[in-house]
């Protein structure tokens, strides 16, 4: 079967990851709750950032596909960002 | 690959086994130079992203038998260029008819950098995955090494090719990171389809490849394009928008791929396929700062954390420039080891290596292209003016449509004047 059109979930869940236990991006969700803007939830290639409907930010890094976007994009300096650890994260092989 | 201990001394350090890192890596172990490369994802190509082709000039200069050997999926013989509407697409192509042409390639970079590293190994260069660079380390003013996995290295000179997130070198405080308007940010999916599949639908011999790039739609007109290579049995489809516009205008940047492939002229060259892989990666967009900030006492920056990245608006290069620039910095480290003195007044012939190559070159002739190229106008008005044009000519019906006329009508539909479009013109003309 082809997948011609895939939801963002699904074509994260095509790539291949070795996950880290612990986070490589830290959110400071202190400075998003002042956030009006919030360009993290869709400047984020991989749909990582999410607003709950209460207007708090959530991230999930496990996703992530290191590009660095959320750190630049951020106005308010929230996003603590680093590559994850030797070995971890994202494991492109077509790209 | 050797046991290490720590604190093992190298004559160079190379953070990043990428096209920059390897560049350096293969020509310092050619020099029989003592090279440690350094690089974070499990596999060397693990981390590495790019649009989809290569320009060959560096490594036939630099490696024997690159045409030979290297794992190229096709050469590049057609050039496209598509504008496009939410319906329509005006294509003008290029097809080089000698099949002996060969200036560009397509390949997945994660393969080329492997088989790179394999070349920079039987130089003698080791190369050590699955290991992150934590920390640079400073004794006496000077770059003394690195902490990576733990581990203490040390080094005459570290060079480096981190990537276009520059997170050591602004620790280190040699740059500043990124702004929006410096940069853009790419989105691709890799997409399986058979062989002669990919042949019949582009029009294309054995080895040969397409390079397409697309205006208007794909970043819902905002400045940036889409982008479409064909390897041997996939095709790579993405778009690149600038940052400061996909915030400005909340572009949906997860899904932009996906819209792009609703588009009904995508569509029927991509239907029936499987997508493999999606990948994201940021691109440099603006000419980098004073060359003086890419070398200090015992350290050099090469590759995309120095922006080495040409966008002439129909032509984008990185990995060329980013082999290139590592070159050079092996031949300034080879200098200043014969000098016997790693200082930054010593490193400083790196400055004039990349003055005089095609790198800084090509990037001063284009400094203001990036400006040029800034401009909505020509991704929204002139996209849709141009092809309006094109399609009122072309249809036939109760209205007569000479040239001038059938131009002016929509030029003025879309906001424009014959006026503005000359003068429009001639900035571009003058620029790119």
């Amino acid at each position: 079967m082809s997948n011609e059109y895939l939801s963002i979930e699904e074509r994260l869940g095509l790539n291949s990851y070795i996950i880290d236990k612990e986070p490589h991006i830290k959110v400071n969700y202190e400075i998003c709750k002042n956030c009006v803007e919030k360009p993290c939830t869709y400047v984020c290639p991989a749909r990582l950032y999410t607003v709950d409907e209460y207007g708090n930010v959530h991230f999930n890094y496990e996703g992530c596909l290191e590009c660095g976007t959320c750190r630049i994009a951020c106005p308010h300096g929230a996003v603590d960002w680093n590559y994850p650890k030797g070995g971890k994260g994202i494991h492109y092989q077509f790209s | 690959m050797r046991p290490m201990t720590s604190e093992e001394h190298f004559d160079a350090i190379i953070i990043g086994a990428g096209a920059s890192g390897l560049g350096a890596a293969y020509t310092l172990a050619k020099y029989g130079f003592n090279v440690l490369v350094i690089e974070r994802g499990e596999r060397v190509g693990s981390k590495n992203v790019f649009g989809g082709r290569i320009y060959s000039h560096v490594f036939e200069k630099v490696i024997d038998g690159f045409n030979r050997e290297a794992p190229i999926e096709r050469w590049v013989r057609k050039e496209r260029l598509t504008l496009m509407d939410d319906n329509d697409a005006l294509t003008l192509e290029l097809s080089v008819g000698n099949d002996e042409y060969r200036n560009s390639f397509t390949a997945y970079l994660s393969k080329f950098l492997r088989w790179l590293s394999k070349k920079a190994e039987e130089n003698g260069a080791f190369i050590l995955t699955g290991t992150k660079v934590d920390k640079v380390l400073i004794e006496n003013n000077k770059v003394s090494g690195v902490l990576a996995g733990g581990d203490v290295f040390k080094a005459d000179v570290v060079i480096d090719a981190e990537g276009v997130n520059p997170i050591l070198a602004r620790d280190l405080g040699f740059r500043d990171d990124w702004k929006p308007h410096e940069v853009a940010i790419g989105v691709k999916e890799v997409i399986k389809l058979p062989k002669e599949v990919i042949e019949d639908r582009l029009n294309l011999g054995d080895d040969e490849g397409v390079a397409q790039l697309f205006i208007g739609y794909p970043t819902k007109y905002l400045p940036g394009g889409g982008f479409l290579y064909t390897n041997k049995d996939s095709v790579t489809i993405g778009v690149v928008v600038r940052l400061e516009h996909a915030i400005r205008n909340r572009l949906p940047v997860y899904d932009i791929v996906e819209i792009f492939k609703r588009h009904p002229y995508v569509h029927s060259l991509l239907k029936g396929g499987s997508v493999i892989e999606y990948s994201a990666h940021l691109v440099p967009e603006v000419p980098m700062g004073n060359l003086d900030q890419l070398y200090g006492d015992g350290f050099l920056i090469v590759g995309d954390a120095a922006g080495f990245v040409l966008n002439t608006g129909i032509i984008i290069r990185g990995v060329d420039l980013a082999f290139w620039s590592g070159v050079l910095a092996a031949e300034t480290v080879k200098k200043a080891h014969d000098e016997g003195k790693y200082t930054k007044e010593a490193l400083s012939y790196y400055e004039s290596l990349l003055r005089n190559s095609f790198i800084i070159k090509e990037l001063q002739a284009y400094n203001k292209a990036n400006a040029v190229l800034n401009n909505n106008t020509i991704y929204n008005n002139y996209v849709k003016s141009i092809l309006g044009f094109v399609k009122d000519i072309y249809t036939v019906d109760d209205n007569v449509k000479k040239m001038l006329g059938t131009m002016l009508n929509s030029l003025h539909r879309n906001n424009l004047t014959l006026v503005t479009a000359m003068k429009d013109l001639i900035t571009v003309l003058l620029n790119l």
